[in-house]
């Protein structure tokens, strides 16, 4: 055993101490991957254009309510834009050796994961409000809205979701590409499961999906009633934040496993 | 006085079922009998402080492995690597604040220029805005980088990457660098401003621990050497030591204006063989100084002009492949 003469003692920073620095750097990684991958006019196009389309499509020539129009648009924007680049975001990185430069800096697997959910979790949100406005503007006569409940289940969605395309992005894949293989057979299915621009009950698997609860806290924000009774609301919320709990750990557990595959 | 200590270092892959990714992985290193490749086996070996530490060893040898593992990439099988008596994989974030690492398949952000590269590195190592940009901009004049500091580094070449990624593992003033192949594949220009400032760093008290294939540099740099095959030091020991070993390549190249007889040369005692070169002759010698004497006398004695003499001291290359090959045998 090799004896080492200490120089001098490296100080530990206390348990909150390391959290707040770890956090401050979750942000700076996000800012670094808003301003790499986000920040880029077809993203940006894509992220404009992508809800205008789909309200349009959804919205002329059918007899939808305007109640499931609006929090349907909504929750599968918010859903698809807020899963769509995560997943992409670490192959791309692991192939270009951009990931192995960033895992020998002072930051933990947990803290890149957290900078990856803040990002796609900002890119969600700004770009689910245009079916928002949209439907405030053509949609909203004679809907008793709650703003602060619809923005509030948008950002308790949203973190979800993004904490959600962590788990796409946990196999060690090194071919960007074939995450949309991953993303096609998880993402989708979903939005067939959940009741998308429909009374919820009306699908009886909707309940296993979390878009589910996303949509029913919309719903009750422009003035339905909620699909699980009288504490409906409660229950989304708690369902919405133990889904997002459960798939940040699940995420960091899995990333910690696959991280050694990404180097092999 | 240690500051890297490395314990009965171990890493082990298991083996990708068949039929899987065709090659089991990329580590050259031993089979073990549960199927797993032993990519690096029960290595220790320490690192002084101040000191430029050469790890060398072929492709697949295992090099990559063990700074992945120096630096808290990988987890280590068994075994340890302490920094200043931390545990590394116990203290990953204390002990690679305190480090610089230019990994070998790492690479900058093509998307962001040379400037917002250093800046993105020194805010994540915590380093304050002022001292960050100040810093940058010395380390961009340094690396003569400066110029181009607000081109987007995709628009760099191959030796202005590696530069930007020494410039990156330098941002937050590291006390220990890895350096995992960093002359690899450069221009000459590249190579040398990287090999100077590795210098200039280490005499600044730095301790650099240097993975390189180039036997040139390792032998201009290094302090000490470990030779690295099938995940086993098979040497360590200063480059004159190591070369040392391979005795055989003491020549000395002499050239004449008149003839002189190979059978006469061939019969001076320090004279191991003759080759017959162009206008002169390569000799091995037994010793170079011994050598150097009874040629002076043959050519006084046969009243010989000469007109060259080179001497061939053994070279670090030769005593790395003797080395392998050696270990190859054993």
């Amino acid at each position: 055993m090799i004896k080492i003469n200490k120089e001098f003692i490296l100080s530990k920073e206390s348990r909150f101490s390391t959290f707040k620095t770890q956090l401050k750097r979750s942000f700076i990684i996000t800012k670094k991957d808003l301003r790499i991958y986000y920040n880029k006019p077809p993203v940006l196009i894509q992220g404009i254009f992508f809800p205008i389309i789909l309200f349009f499509a959804f919205t002329i020539g059918r007899s939808i309510s305007p109640i499931y129009l609006i929090s349907g648009i909504i929750a599968m924007v918010l859903f698809l834009t807020s899963t769509s680049l995560g997943p992409i975001i670490f192959p791309w990185e692991t192939i270009r050796g951009t990931f192995e430069r960033l895992t020998t800096c002072p930051v933990s697997i947990k803290t890149i994961l957290i900078g990856s959910i803040w990002s796609s979790f900002i890119y969600g949100l700004l770009f689910s409000s245009i079916p928002l406005v949209l439907g405030v503007i053509f949609l909203s006569s004679g809907l008793a809205i709650n703003y602060f409940l619809i923005i509030a289940g948008m950002i308790l969605s949203s973190l979800v979701f993004s904490s959600f395309s962590l788990i796409i992005s946990s196999p060690p894949i090194r071919n960007p590409g074939n995450t949309m293989i991953l993303q096609i057979f998880i993402k989708f299915p979903l939005l067939f499961i959940s009741p998308l621009f429909m009374p919820i009950n009306s699908i009886a698997t909707a309940v296993i999906s979390p878009i589910t609860y996303c949509l029913d806290v919309l719903n009750i924000g422009l003035g339905e009633v909620s699909a699980f009774g009288s504490f409906g609301l409660l229950i989304d919320i708690l369902v919405l934040i133990g889904l997002g709990f459960g798939f940040l750990f699940l995420a960091f557990a899995i990333h910690q496993k696959t991280l050694e595959k990404r180097f092999r | 006085m240690s500051v890297i200590a490395i314990n009965n270092l171990a890493k082990y892959f298991s083996l990708p079922k068949k039929g899987k990714g065709g090659k089991p992985g990329p580590m050259n290193g031993k089979m073990g009998p549960m199927g797993i490749i032993r990519a690096v086996d029960n290595i220790s070996f320490e690192v002084k402080k101040g000191e430029i530490f050469g790890f060398l060893g072929p492709n697949g040898a295992g090099k990559t492995t063990t700074i992945r593992m120096m630096t808290g990439v990988l987890r280590p099988t068994k075994g340890n690597v302490s920094i200043f008596g931390h545990d590394v994989w116990k203290n990953q974030i204390l002990v690679k604040q305190i480090t610089g690492n230019v990994p070998e398949e790492a690479n900058v952000y093509f998307d962001l220029t040379g400037l917002q590269n250093l800046m993105f590195i020194g805010e994540i190592y915590g380093v304050p805005k002022k001292t960050r940009l100040n810093r940058a901009e010395s380390l961009l004049k340094k690396f003569e980088l400066y110029e181009k500091r607000n081109l987007k580094s995709m628009r760099y070449s191959k030796g202005m990457k590696q530069r930007l990624l020494l410039c990156m593992a330098l941002m937050s003033n590291p006390k220990i660098l890895f350096l995992d192949e960093p002359t690899s594949g450069l221009d000459v220009q590249s190579a040398r401003i990287i090999k100077q400032l590795i210098r200039e760093y280490n005499e600044k008290g730095v301790t650099i621990f240097l993975t390189t294939h180039d036997m040139e540099v390792a032998n201009e740099l290094c302090h000490r050497i470990a030779i690295i095959n099938h995940g086993k030091i098979i040497s360590l020991d200063t480059p004159q030591n190591l070369k040392a070993l391979t005795q055989e390549y003491k020549a000395i190249d002499f050239y004449f204006t008149n003839g002189a007889d190979k059978a006469k040369i061939k019969d001076l005692s320090s004279v191991r063989e003759v080759q017959e070169v162009s206008g002169g002759f390569h000799l091995i010698v037994e010793d170079i100084h011994e050598g150097i004497c009874e040629i002076v006398d043959f050519i006084k004695q046969n009243h010989l002009i000469i007109k060259q003499l080179n001497t061939h001291q053994p070279k670090l290359e030769d005593a790395f492949l003797k080395i392998i090959e050696r270990g190859d045998k054993n």
